[in-house]
């Protein structure tokens, strides 16, 4: 997988990242009771946080649109995309499979995360991280979850 | 004065029980271990090992994730002055004399000096804490909720001094994690808010999934994008008994690196990296020969690692009398109390002087532990950066996994590590520091909780932040420190010395 280097500036993402989180933290304010100032609900809070983040979320769409403002850094998807499967698949089969199996595909899959590993090495790695987290986490410490199917 | 030995007393009985020695030395040496690895900061280590620390009881835990924050001062130099590579951002400026030092055959020296800087620092910094915890826990016990909300601005003010980069953007993180720690059940009505119907969220985000995500694996995701560093060649050792004469020219700038670290660890929006850094700057300018520094003066070593090992302890300080964390790694530690059900605050002294005393006297042997870790078992340390990255992050991602998991049982939280994983990637993208958020995060239900009996003890008048004397005196500190980052001279000299 490549690179995507980013054209724009990061002001600009970033405002459109809190807009869109105040907008839907607001969505579901709106299901809350707001209150009064003597008499503040739980939306009250809330609401005020939500807004002075789209505000400020605004502004820097503004200011990301009007200036040429700091590029965003390069993203690489790579060790990325295969980190977050990493943990994704383990907590799919931390309680379906076991904790060898989990961490075995775990392992695996972020493998391919960085470009430097070799299979050998991964290989070994996996095997004694199982063996090792079974003892520790699941004998030792007594974690609720076993070690095989 | 009496009281202060007592308790201490009754601090080094409960550290010095076999079972907290054995967390304060894991402490310790791991704190040492992820300062000699670079790539692996406190904040992702702490952020590692809290699940961890979940089945001890409090005293040990926190003993524990402390020695990993004032073990990783020790451990950040010990790199920075053999190999030229700062394992904390608090040992960049260590680097510049202490490894000309180095070159010059003078590591053992530099070493020494970083070492016995460090521990006669982090035992100043540690008296510090013992005699100020009382007094300013009693001060703040008299605070009434506008008081309590006005200085958790003044803590999420300090956040924004800290971060790196725009003010404005780094506030906007504040609110952030402000909004983030609405979600869960809402503390008067019990009513759920902004869980989306999950029964998972209705005690709020998961503490471990946000910070592990947003700082440990995050990381662990931007290490591996660039290309890794090898070191195989590294100084020699050869003696590491510093001789009279090098003994007395750094004494003077351990002596002013202590007191320089030790004011700016308690101070809102100092903390060790900039107390470091300060250090250096006031060495060379009370120097008779200010040209010796970059060539290998000792100075440059022994007072930076004295201010960061001071710093480092005292910022525990605003912590344990007011509960108000002053950085990252203290928010961090907040969270660690609150999962362990203790409510960071003045009452801490007095309703657990076991934790409070016990920590304290925890840091005065862990310091000394350090002293012995550091120096005689150094060759252990500089090997251990042979360990190459391609194994480590496979090892980091697999403890990451089962620590979340670890915490309720639950595979919903990893899928929350990987969600907030992927926020955290994205800030660092943009140029926001999670730090903010996370302080936000961490400050927002008390924030939340303050205004509101604010409001309604004043009848919903909100001048009543400002007609109470000592609330009306942290608002205006708040502003003069907010104020103090946008003034365009001073907003320079933050940029300087955050890329020196």
């Amino acid at each position: 997988m490549k690179s995507i280097a980013q054209r724009g500036n990061s002001d600009l993402y970033t405002g459109l990242l809190l807009v869109v989180v105040a907008a839907v933290a607001l969505l579901y304010i709106r299901t809350l009771t707001v209150g009064t100032v003597l008499e503040m609900g739980p939306g009250y809070f809330p609401l005020g946080l939500a807004l002075i983040l789209l505000g400020m979320g605004l502004t820097m769409i503004v200011k990301g649109l009007t200036t040429a403002g700091a590029p965003v850094g390069t993203v690489h998807l790579r060790p990325l995309f295969f980190i977050l499967l990493s943990f994704a698949a383990f907590g799919l089969l931390v309680e379906r499979a076991g904790l060898a199996i989990a961490i075995l595909v775990q392992v695996g899959l972020a493998h391919f995360a960085s470009r430097e590993s070799t299979w050998q090495a991964t290989a070994i790695t996996a095997v004694a991280l199982a063996i090792a987290s079974s003892i520790i986490f699941v004998w030792l410490l007594k974690i609720p979850v076993s070690v095989l199917p | 004065m009496m009281d202060v030995f007592s308790a201490l007393g009754h601090g080094f009985s409960v550290a010095a029980t076999p079972l907290n020695l054995l967390f304060c030395l894991i402490g310790a040496v791991c704190g040492t271990l992820i300062g000699v690895l670079p790539g692996l900061g406190p904040v992702a280590t702490i952020s590692l090992l809290l699940p961890a620390t979940y089945a001890l009881d409090p005293v040990g835990a926190i003993i524990m994730l402390a020695g990993i924050y004032y073990g990783a001062q020790y451990g950040g130099s010990t790199t920075a002055i053999l190999v030229n590579i700062p394992g904390e951002s608090t040992s960049v400026v260590t680097a510049i004399d202490g490894y000309k030092m180095a070159q010059q055959g003078r590591a053992g020296e530099a070493l020494a000096i970083a070492a016995i800087g460090s521990f006669i620092a982090g035992c100043f910094g540690t008296v510090v804490i013992a005699l100020l915890g009382p007094p300013l826990a009693l001060m703040t016990q008299k605070f009434a909720s506008p008081d309590y909300f006005s200085l958790m601005v003044l803590g999420l003010v300090s956040a924004v001094v800290l971060a790196n980069g725009s003010a404005f953007r780094a506030v906007s993180m504040i609110f952030l994690g402000l909004l983030l720690g609405m979600v869960g059940m809402d503390i008067n009505t019990g009513e759920a808010r902004m869980t989306f119907g999950l029964i998972e969220l209705s005690d709020g985000i998961n503490f471990v999934a946000l910070v592990m995500g947003l700082f440990g694996v995050a990381e662990v995701i931007s290490n591996l994008e660039g290309v890794s560093t090898r070191i195989v060649n590294h100084s020699k050792i050869t003696s590491i008994w510093p001789s009279f004469k090098v003994l007395r020219g750094a004494w003077g700038a351990v002596m002013r690196g202590t007191l320089l670290g030790t004011l700016f660890g308690i101070l809102p929006g100092g903390g060790a990296t900039i107390a470091s850094f300060s250090s250096y700057a006031l060495e060379k300018r009370v120097s008779k020969t200010p040209e010796r520094f970059g060539n290998g003066a000792i100075e440059g070593v022994a007072g930076p690692e004295s201010a960061n090992n001071a710093a480092a302890q005292t910022s525990f300080v605003p912590l344990l009398t007011m509960g108000i964390p002053t950085s990252a790694t203290m928010a961090l530690l907040v969270g660690a109390l609150t999962l362990h059900g203790i409510a960071p605050g003045p009452t801490i002294i007095s309703r657990q002087p076991d934790l409070f005393w016990g920590l304290i006297a925890s840091m005065f042997i862990g310091n000394a532990m350090l002293v012995i870790i550091n120096l005689p078992m150094i060759g252990i340390w500089v090997r251990l950066l042979n360990v190459p990255y391609r194994i480590l992050y496979l090892i980091i991602a697999v403890v990451c996994a089962i620590g979340v998991f670890s915490v309720n049982n639950s595979s919903f939280d990893i899928y929350m590590t990987v969600g907030f994983t992927a926020l955290g990637y994205i800030l660092r993208k943009l140029d926001a520091e999670p730090a903010p958020l996370l302080m936000g995060f961490v400050l927002g239900p008390m924030v939340e909780e303050n205004f509101r009996r604010s409001l309604i003890t004043s009848y919903g008048d909100p001048m009543v932040f400002l007609q109470r004397p000592i609330s009306l005196v942290l608002l205006l500190l708040s502003a003069a420190l907010l104020i103090s980052i946008v003034m365009p001279s001073i907003s320079k000299r933050r940029t300087e010395v955050f890329q020196e």
